[in-house]
């Protein structure tokens, strides 16, 4: 059970002359099991939003709430998958997705299970007593939604978690996450800078405004999705050749293209 | 230069294009030159030739061609007996072992007050800003005063004994791993203390398993100069007070004009220097074979 919920949210950061407003005025919720990404342009505030959610950044108006309490401090029930994936080096694979279970108090046992089920569901048996840097950067996003999904999180935030990889390793990753999604679904906030990752991944994508960031509009992806059986089709590009798809994508750029517009 | 650089350019092209022609053959008939050339460009027989290298010029700058003025430059045969005679019959009022035993336990001992107190308030430092800032001024103020100008107040408080040295080396080695486990803690990437956050660490356990391994490469940095400075500062300490030690037979051997035995000083300092420092990078490499840089 998760849901965030942003309640005409805004973030100063810095006090007195020097302070800079990032967000006003943010309004969004995202439903239980719901998979919502973010996208706008460039220093808008997106990573701002995610880092509240997750207890980095304290708002300084209005309310983050996540199960309809107050976030004061960061915790495991918001897991965040860095796009820097963030692994301890120090740690093998195995030891990372351990780390928030030990903190946790998961009986060992259980942590054990748990741990080889996490590396089955991403494909990283073979890699358990690897070190990250002995892993491509596939391979470590892999283990870092690995320490993430292991945890249960009520949501999962994910700050372009695919912007460092090359683009054939970002399609297979997406098609992961979409799999993930199918066979363990959880309320996601996701952040990208592509409209075509937010549309073939996303239930709805909300477009922001050029900073002080707010929420422009937020675009149902879902219905689509299901009316038009994208979730038969196996390859993203077959996704991504629909009329449906190549509609959402435009209308997405379109918005986008505004605040970019305005903004120079 | 110009010339000479190029020319050993040249050559590394050639012996790259050996390795693929051997490569090619399977690495048979190799002539008998490259075979030589190869075996003598190994690392520890060029180090065992630098060594020989510099015996042959002290024999032929001393006792071959008399290079050096007679009496002010030992030759080896002098060295060679200064060195018995410290070991067997005693110089400085002990044998050559007594006094390394005795210099060696100060260091020892100041280097792992050093350690003791140095790293913790290092990374104390580094992961609290109120710390830092109660710390830092008094630290700023103590740290460019040299280590030697405390030996006056150390004799005056601790007399000419053991702890004034102790002392002493603790001041010099603390300074080094202070500052470097400070860096080392400031310079772990913010996103991986931000994933500690995010998964629930619990103090304790954010201090053992992220905030120390993610400082460990400079914290060894810092040990390693701090034990140097140990070293520095013990032999100063003893040559300007003390009864024992390998900086009292430095100090004794040049009231004696007696130049061999103050080589042979100085060569211990050289090899005890060396040996702790080897047994430093030993525990380094163990404790730092997870991390990416130390597997390399
Ligand atoms: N700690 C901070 N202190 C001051 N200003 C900040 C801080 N963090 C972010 N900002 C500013 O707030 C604005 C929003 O930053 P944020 O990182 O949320 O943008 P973003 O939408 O994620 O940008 P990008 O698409 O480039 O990742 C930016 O103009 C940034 O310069
Ligand atoms: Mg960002």
């Amino acid at each position: 059970m998760g849901s965030i919920r942003f309640e005409n949210s805004g973030k100063t950061y810095g006090n007195g002359p020097g302070a800079f407003l990032a967000l006003e005025g943010v309004t969004l919720d995202v439903a239980d099991k719901e998979f919502v990404a973010i996208v706008g342009p460039s220093g808008c505030g997106k990573t701002t939003c995610l880092r509240m959610v997750a207890g980095f950044e304290s708002v300084t108006s209005g309310r983050v709430l996540v199960n309809g309490k107050d976030v004061v401090a960061p915790g495991p029930d918001r897991a965040v998958v860095f796009q820097q994936f963030a692994l301890f080096p120090w740690k093998t694979v195995e030891e990372n997705i351990e780390f928030g279970l030990r903190n946790k108090n998961v009986p060992k046992g259980e942590r054990r299970d748990l741990v080889q089920g996490a590396l089955a569901l991403m494909g990283l048996e073979s890699h358990a007593s690897a070190f990250p840097h002995q892993l491509s950067g596939g391979m470590q996003q892999r283990v870092a939604i690995a320490r993430a999904y292991v945890l249960d999180p009520a949501v999962l935030l994910m700050d372009e978690p695919f912007g460092a990889l090359d683009a054939q390793t970002r399609v297979v990753m997406q098609e992961e996450l979409v799999r993930l999604a199918r066979v363990q679904p959880r309320t996601v906030l996701f952040i990208t800078h592509g409209v075509e990752e937010a549309v073939y991944l996303a239930d709805r994508v909300a477009v922001m405004t050029r900073r002080p960031g707010r929420i422009k509009e937020v675009i149902d992806v879902k219905s689509v999705r299901t009316g038009e059986k994208w979730d038969d089709l196996e390859r993203i590009e077959d996704v991504m050749d629909t009329e449906s798809f190549v509609h959402l994508r435009t209308q997405i750029w379109k918005s986008l293209r505004e605040e970019k517009i305005a903004a120079n | 230069m110009a010339t000479e650089a190029s020319a050993v350019g040249l050559d590394r092209n050639q012996r790259t294009d050996e390795k693929a022609v051997s490569a090619s053959v399977a690495g048979r008939k190799l002539p008998g030159r490259s075979k030589w050339r190869k075996m003598l460009a190994r690392p520890p027989v060029i180090s065992a030739l630098s060594v020989a290298a510099v015996l042959l010029i002290w024999f032929a700058a001393t006792s071959w061609f008399q290079l050096a003025p007679a009496g002010r430059f030992p030759t080896p045969q002098e060295f060679w007996s200064s060195l018995r005679q410290s070991l067997f019959a005693g110089y400085a009022g002990g044998t050559l072992v007594g006094h390394v035993w005795n210099s060696l336990r100060l260091v020892v001992i100041g280097f792992a007050c050093a350690f003791l107190t140095g790293v913790p308030l290092g990374l104390l430092m580094g992961s609290s800003r109120t710390a830092e800032a109660v710390i830092n001024p008094i630290f700023s103020l103590m740290r460019p005063i040299p280590p030697l100008a405390w030996i006056p107040l150390a004799i005056l408080w601790l007399g000419l004994g053991s702890a004034a040295k102790v002392m002493v080396i603790w001041l010099a080695a603390f300074v080094p791993s202070v500052i470097n486990s400070y860096t080392g803690v400031r310079g772990i990437d913010k996103s991986l203390i931000a994933a500690a956050r995010m998964l629930g660490t619990p103090r304790g356990r954010m201090i053992g398993e992220v905030i120390v391994p993610g400082a460990l490469p400079l914290i060894f940095t810092g040990l390693r100069l701090s034990l140097q400075a140990a070293w520095t500062t013990l032999v100063a300490a003893e040559m300007v007070g003390a009864l024992t030690g390998v900086g009292f037979v430095l100090n004794v051997a040049q009231q004696d004009i007696y130049p061999s035995m103050i080589l042979v000083g100085m060569l211990t300092v050289g090899v005890l220097g060396w040996s702790t420092t080897w047994a430093l990078a030993v525990v380094e490499r163990r404790m730092l074979a997870r991390w990416p840089q130390g597997r390399s």
